[in-house]
């Protein structure tokens, strides 16, 4: 194939400048207006050569906006913080619960474990405001609406389910007798869990975190139903942000750049994870 | 009272009967070789004394006490597995190591003793190595030494030498019996290479079926085995084997052999009338190029070198298969084969099997 | 005692004690306890749609059996739901998918360039659904956008993206596969990494036309994978919700109403809650079907999958 000739040569090159700039345009051209003023956005035709500004990025930390009209407070920075806790605290507590369990259904045959794990799969493709409605009004009745132990509880929703199909793939794949070999070496079963199932299916609990840590971060209707603004994260945040800010753009895509930075960088950062949870969680479960 | 004493022990999976109350009593400092085809519960008979599997029923003895409700990290037992285990994310030095972290020795000891053991297994210069920079031979070696180190009183080797290769094989095959003497501990050792079984065991257990058939020295069980499948295993190349039906015929019995009328010594007079299977063992069967007395006359198909013994492929006049072997100096006699010969049969020592349950019918008393 | 539980070659250290034989049940009890807590709203939700309930009409609640179901079946808004829907699910997945596999065959030999690309490609998925709806809205904004200033130039004035009947479905169809295509693209391209190497070999030296290779070779070997892929997409396009709330809140008008913002407005906007729990039960029951042709398929993978190695 790399002795074709010129021509699907130069056309392979075309397509994929093509797919390039489709992907990457839209987040470049954000990433621009974040550092632009709103008189350098509103310009006709639009250019690619401006002075940069950070304003934008200091108006949303700060908190506070400043226009002709006034004085905006805005919580964005509290909706950020929001997500880097919501999306942390779930995942913490979705490994605590799900790496047991998937090491309970990968080892052991016990009555029940497969019902369980397809219960568990199903949510996974559940509509989610089918729960989310009821719990809603459950939430106001033992008030957890708008609080973020309801939230992670929620949360667990997304997370749990992947952790548990992605890491019992993971423990499946250890040989058992590695694990016999260490308890009649005179181990105990918590230290062989602790000390071989564990260390051996890292790359997959890694994985696992990482897919159901953007995964959480990235969701939107949870928060949207059972949060109000002090508790909301980005997704939901940035969205109330555009209303209330009205016509400051540049303030807008700075919103944006900061609330899609730590997912992108942790992707860049771990794609090799990220890949193989996609592509593992999909195919071999 | 023996010192390990499995009794009766029954395990099924999905309801295929593994085991079907196989016993077998082990004493003080005894090797034992569990021998049988693969898939004969001879692994699992090993997990039920480790305890990482649990029976249906029957019971575990160590010492006259049940071990059945110890945990394996309770039993003291060691175990090396035939596809190793060993711990991939651990140096060979941790997994050699293990079982003394388990028994929370002194650093400055675990070094000690993981030098000696290393050293007596010669793998002292790849401690440091994971295991999947060793070769098959390391890995088994350091399996060994994780099994031995901290001197088990029951040692559990799991067909240890099936995943190395030809020439580790038979050098281990004459080593580990020092090591095991050495060692001093009773040991389960399982195998389906009956070579293997008789250079390690004081005694063998033929486990066949789920049930063992026959626990004896290994030069008994060769010379007396109890059934025809063991008669097979246990040989190579493997036992003649022929339908015969003993007549009377003047004062003794005769047989029909190979399109002759043989007589038989007068040890096997109470076979008469029955059917039965003679088992032949190729080395008593005497090839010779000039006719001699009682000789029966056939055809040398193939002469093939064989270690010590050389194999002939002989062919019946009734055109059967029949095989002999003779020592290495009388291989030159019989050059390529292809050439008619006169074989004397050594009916003294002829097995007599029961045809359909292949239970060894009993010599005269 | 330890024979009631059923046992395997390989299963771990089960005991007569008791202890031992609970610790499966012990381990898994707290990932279930979340779960029940899952369950029990979805019980309600099936509870609601058998109702007459309406927030604001309290005293009017009651069972009604299954007179919100034959309601809604008569309802028109309904029945353009799901045709929107269908509709929105068709597309993306289609489209998805070829667009995927197109970039996966591009980058299917590994090298430097083609690595970087498919990294780079990762990124879009990286975004939230609803941030992204919120990025293209700045990119066809009608003063500064910069796509309606491209669109301009070419030519075209009076296209209003999201906010016209007309072109709303192609705006969020652009959005929802900006976004996903490179799950496709991913999964397709591991497919396509991990098939072997000897059939293409093969066929090299025998001189097979390239467009043979690609139908008789590379894409019945593929087609586990396609599968997969497309109906893992399927299952969350026909509940898409995020980026049609984000860009348009299923307007304008009821343009692109789909399931779950139907429900969504229902609930919050005419606090009809048995009504929208309905509409949920039938898009669960759609959803139900789907994942269990899903389940199936991928069970057949994994068993295959395990008996190759």
């Amino acid at each position: 194939m790399d002795r074709s000739n010129p021509v699907t040569k130069i056309l392979r090159g075309l397509a994929l400048l093509a797919i390039g700039l489709f992907f990457l345009f839209p987040l470049f051209w954000v990433a621009l207006m974040s550092f632009q003023t709103n008189e350098q956005i509103l310009r006709i035709p639009p250019s690619i050569v401006f002075e940069p500004t950070l304003s934008n990025y200091w108006a949303l930390i700060s908190g506070r906006l400043v226009s002709t009209a006034g004085v905006l407070e805005i919580k964005f920075m509290g909706n950020l913080w929001n997500s880097v806790f919501l999306s942390t605290t779930s995942v913490a507590l979705a490994l605590i619960l799900g790496v047991p369990a998937a090491y309970a259904f990968a080892r052991f045959r016990f009555r029940l474990s497969e019902d369980i794990a397809f219960t568990l799969l199903s949510f996974r493709f559940a509509p989610p405001l089918l729960v989310l409605l009821p719990l809603s009004l459950y939430f106001q009745d033992i008030g957890l609406t708008d609080t973020y132990v309801g939230l992670i509880w929620v949360y667990q929703l997304i997370a749990l389910p992947l952790i548990l199909w992605i890491v019992r793939g993971y423990f499946e794949d250890i040989s058992p007798d590695i694990e016999h070999a260490y308890r009649i070496d005179g181990h105990s079963w918590w230290k062989t869990f602790t000390k071989i199932a564990l260390p051996l299916a890292r790359p997959g609990i890694a994985a696992a975190a990482l897919l159901s840590f953007i995964f959480c971060w990235n969701n939107f209707i949870f928060a949207l139903i059972l949060a109000s603004a002090g508790k909301q994260p980005v997704t939901v945040g940035a969205l109330a942000f555009v209303t209330a800010s009205g016509i400051q753009y540049g303030q807008i895509a700075a919103a944006v750049i900061l609330s899609i930075l730590p997912t992108l960088l942790l992707a860049l950062y771990a794609q090799r994870y990220l890949v193989e949870g996609l592509s593992l969680g999909a195919v071999k479960g | 009272m023996a010192f390990l004493d499995l009794d009766r022990l029954s395990l099924a999976f999905k309801k295929e009967q593994v085991l079907k109350e196989a016993s077998l009593q082990v004493e003080r400092g005894e090797t034992v070789v569990v021998f049988g085809p693969s898939g004969g519960g001879k692994t699992v008979l090993l997990r039920l004394v480790s305890g990482v599997m649990q029976p249906d029923s029957g019971d575990v003895r160590l010492n006259g006490r049940s071990i059945l409700d110890q945990g394996p990290e309770e039993r003291g037992v060691g175990m090396a597995f035939q596809n190793f285990a060993l711990y991939p994310h651990m140096p060979a030095f941790e997994n050699i190591a293990s079982p003394l972290r388990a028994r929370r020795l002194a650093d400055s000891e675990i070094e000690r003793r993981v030098h000696e053991t290393a050293r007596l297994l010669k793998i002292d210069h790849v401690l440091k190595h994971f295991p999947k920079e060793l070769s098959n031979g390391q890995k088994q070696r350091t399996a060994l030494g994780r099994a031995l180190i901290a001197g088990p009183e029951v040692l559990l080797l799991d067909d240890p030498l099936r995943n190395v290769d030809a020439k580790l094989r038979y050098e281990m095959r004459i080593e580990l019996p020092r090591l095991l003497k050495s060692f001093g501990g009773s040991v389960l050792y399982v195998t389906q290479d009956y070579k293997e079984a008789m250079a390690l065991g004081d005694r063998v257990a033929v486990l066949l079926d789920g049930r063992f058939l026959q626990i004896d020295r290994p030069a008994e069980i060769y010379k007396n085995p109890a059934d025809v499948r063991i008669a097979r295993l246990f040989g190579d190349p493997t036992i003649n084997l022929y339908p015969v039906q003993p007549r009377p015929a003047g004062n003794g019995i005769e047989i029909e052999l190979f399109g002759s009328k043989v007589t038989l010594p007068g040890s096997h007079g109470h076979l008469q009338g029955r059917e039965c299977l003679m088992g032949l063992r190729p080395e008593h069967i005497h090839v010779h190029t000039e006719p001699v007395e009682g000789g029966l006359p056939m055809e040398l198909d193939a002469v093939t070198p064989l270690n010590v013994r050389t194999v002939l492929f002989l062919r019946t006049q009734d055109n059967r298969e029949l095989l002999a072997t003779c020592s290495e100096h009388e291989q030159g006699n019989f050059g390529r084969g292809h050439r008619a010969v006169h074989a004397r049969i050594d009916f003294e020592r002829a097995l007599f099997f029961e045809p359909a349950s292949g239970t060894r019918l009993p010599a005269a008393a | 005692m330890a024979a009631t539980t059923a046992t395997q070659p390989t299963a771990s250290p089960r005991k007569s004690r008791l202890g031992p034989a609970l610790l499966p049940y012990l381990l898994s009890l707290p990932a279930l306890l979340v779960c029940i807590g899952i369950i029990i709203p979805f019980f309600t939700a099936v509870w609601y749609s058998l109702q007459r309930y309406n927030l604001n009409l309290p005293y009017l609640r009651g069972f009604v059996w299954f007179q919100q179901y034959i309601d809604l079946f008569s309802d028109p808004s309904f029945w353009h739901t799901v045709q929107v829907s269908l509709l929105y699910t068709a597309l993306t997945v289609i489209l998805e998918l070829l667009l995927g596999l197109g970039i996966a065959l591009l980058l299917r030999r590994p090298s430097t360039l083609h690595n970087i690309m498919s990294i780079a490609l990762l990124l879009p998925l990286m975004v939230a659904p609803a941030i992204a709806s919120l990025m293209w809205k700045l990119m066809t904004h009608p003063d500064f956008g910069i796509l309606s200033w491209l669109i301009q130039q070419v030519g075209i004035t009076n296209f209003r993206w999201a906010a016209a009947p007309s072109s709303a479905l192609f705006t969020v169809l652009l959005v929802d596969i900006w976004v996903y295509t490179p799950f496709m693209m991913i999964l397709l391209l591991a497919g396509l990494r991990g098939l072997p190497k000897q059939p293409f070999e093969a066929a090299e030296l025998d001189g097979v036309p390239a467009s043979f290779v690609f139908f008789r070779i590379t894409l019945p070997m593929l087609t586990p994978y396609i599968i997969t892929a497309a109906l893992f997409r399927m299952l969350d396009s026909i509940q898409q919700f995020d980026i049609i709330y984000a860009m348009t809140q299923g307007g304008p008008g009821d343009t692109l109403m789909v399931f779950q913002v139907m429900a969504y407005l229902d609930f919050f906007q005419n606090f009809n809650v048995g009504r929208s729990a309905a509409v949920l039960m039938v898009l669960w029951a759609i959803a139900y079907l789907l994942s269990n042709v899903f389940i199936k398929h991928w069970l057949r993978l994994r068993e295959r999958a395990r008996g190759a190695a």
